[in-house]
């Protein structure tokens, strides 16, 4: 389980995140949407402490991560995997070589541990025959699916998605979704940001609305898609949908 | 005319020992090639220093560059051979050793540098990137990092590799028999002046123009992965 108990982070004088508080439940799949510059993305870079809150308690498996030292922080995330809006794939890396590299390194998996289990990620994602290409000749659809994968290669229980399409060329947009959708359905616990709302009303259990670094709702798809409580909320969809 | 028949003459002096001056690119290009490698171990030593958060290491990291990019390098040479081994009472060195040491040090502020902006320049979402995939700050740095910033800085190496070769020829004023310094011996032995000086002159333009080439040759085979 993920918990976040009332973070706050500040960047400087500027108040990113004022009192957030969320509970994720294994096989949850979170979706947090909101206008730009709501704290949607700093908010989840808290939850593996790629931004350390200002005040506040993470609790992964109830164990606090504010509390842990550096080296334990590390460890941590080993069970969390995070996907970025700019993939940040290794580009001196083969795809293969980006898959295999944290699993031999952190995990000490033998390099044909590791292999096979690129081999069968990159399958499930559609791109068994991308393994020796290097990052740049791929679309972005394609780097962002290798990334996805990347991450899986760890096993994590948990998935950060950090506007995973946002980068993305429209007509690549649902390759993506497809596997994070198929993913979902693995049962795999997930926090999703994002600004698909089809794809959000589809794979979430529950959606999360986030404006000026607070949640404004928090509800069921179906409850906050068809009528959403506050105007800001409100707002907010009519101006997308 | 009559000083290209001077010249003509000159050479045919001089040639019995042309040999000698050419096969001092050897050593030339050894004290290069020397002072690079500790350059380089020390350059990705001190810009670590430099961009870590130890602060007394990031500073003294500093001062070492700005000193030894703040001082004339001949003076640094003089310095390494003549004045410490006398105050230290270190007896006779081996100039060649002082000079590839002193190069060596000398580039590493250099290189620090160059490293330093290599480092910075790879995009912040690669450290990220590594740490949500559980690695620590050092494998990342050395597997992650450190392969991206030089293949972006590997140009400038190379330049930094090219002075080295040509600035090398100051290593003739600690008696070190570098190409330089055999121009200059056999000049006094013949008293002749322009061709035993030409003869290192191309030699040192055409050193420099094959290095330029392999340069570019090692950058193309970097970018394969663009």
């Amino acid at each position: 389980m993920i918990k976040a108990e009332h973070i706050y982070k500040n960047f400087g004088s500027n108040h990113v995140l004022k009192d957030v508080s969320l509970e994720v439940k294994k096989g949850e799949v979170v979706v947090i949407i909101g206008p730009s510059g709501s704290g949607k993305s700093t908010f989840l870079r808290c939850i593996n402490l790629l931004e350390v809150p200002t005040k506040g308690r993470v609790e992964i498996d109830d164990q606090d991560l504010t509390k842990l030292k550096p080296k334990q922080v590390v460890k941590v995330r080993e069970k969390v995997g995070m996907v970025f809006q700019h993939f940040y794939l290794f580009p001196h890396k083969t795809v293969l070589d980006n898959l295999i590299y944290a699993p031999m390194k952190v995990k000490g998996l033998s390099k044909d541990q590791a292999v096979a289990r690129a081999r069968n990620l990159l399958e499930k994602v559609g791109l068994s025959e991308k393994e020796d290409q290097y990052p740049s000749r791929l679309s972005g659809g394609q780097q962002q699916r290798v990334a996805i994968a990347r991450s899986l290669a760890m096993e994590p229980d948990y998935m950060l998605f950090d506007e995973p399409t946002s980068a993305l060329d429209p007509e690549m947009v649902k390759e993506v979704l497809d596997v994070i959708q198929s993913l979902a359905e693995t049962g795999m616990t997930m926090i999703i940001v994002t600004h698909e709302m089809g794809f959000a009303k589809s794979v979430a259990n529950k959606v999360v609305f986030m404006d000026d670094g607070q949640i404004l709702e928090s509800a069921s798809p179906s409850d906050f898609f068809a009528s959403p409580e506050t105007d800001r909320a409100k707002n907010f969809l009519e101006k997308i949908l | 005319m009559d000083f290209l028949i001077q010249l003509f003459e000159g050479f045919k002096t001089i040639a019995p020992s042309i040999p000698y001056i050419i096969n001092g690119v050897w050593v030339s290009l050894g004290i290069a090639l020397g002072a690079s490698l500790i350059g380089f171990v020390g350059g990705i030593l001190l810009s670590l220093c430099k961009i870590g958060r130890v602060r007394v290491l990031s500073g003294l990291a500093r001062a070492y560059t700005s000193i030894f990019r703040g001082t004339p390098l001949i003076l640094q040479l003089a310095i390494a051979y003549f004045g410490i081994p006398q105050l230290f009472k270190m007896g006779d060195v081996s100039p060649l050793a002082c000079a590839i040491l002193t190069f060596g040090l000398n580039s590493a502020a250099y290189m620090s540098e160059i490293i330093r902006s290599g480092i910075n320049a790879v995009d912040k979402g690669q450290f990220e990137a590594a740490k949500a995939l559980g690695v620590s700050y050092w494998p990342a740095m050395k597997d992650i990092i450190l392969p991206q910033a030089i293949k972006n800085i590997l140009p400038a190496m190379m330049n930094e590799f090219i002075t080295l070769t040509k600035d090398s020829a100051i290593v003739s004023t600690i008696s070190v028999t570098d190409m330089m310094r055999r121009s200059q011996i056999v000049a006094a032995n013949y008293y002749l002046y322009f061709p035993p000086m030409l003869v290192s002159f191309v030699m040192y333009y055409i050193i420099v123009l094959i290095l330029t080439f392999v340069g570019g040759r090692i950058e193309r085979r970097m970018r394969r992965s663009d």
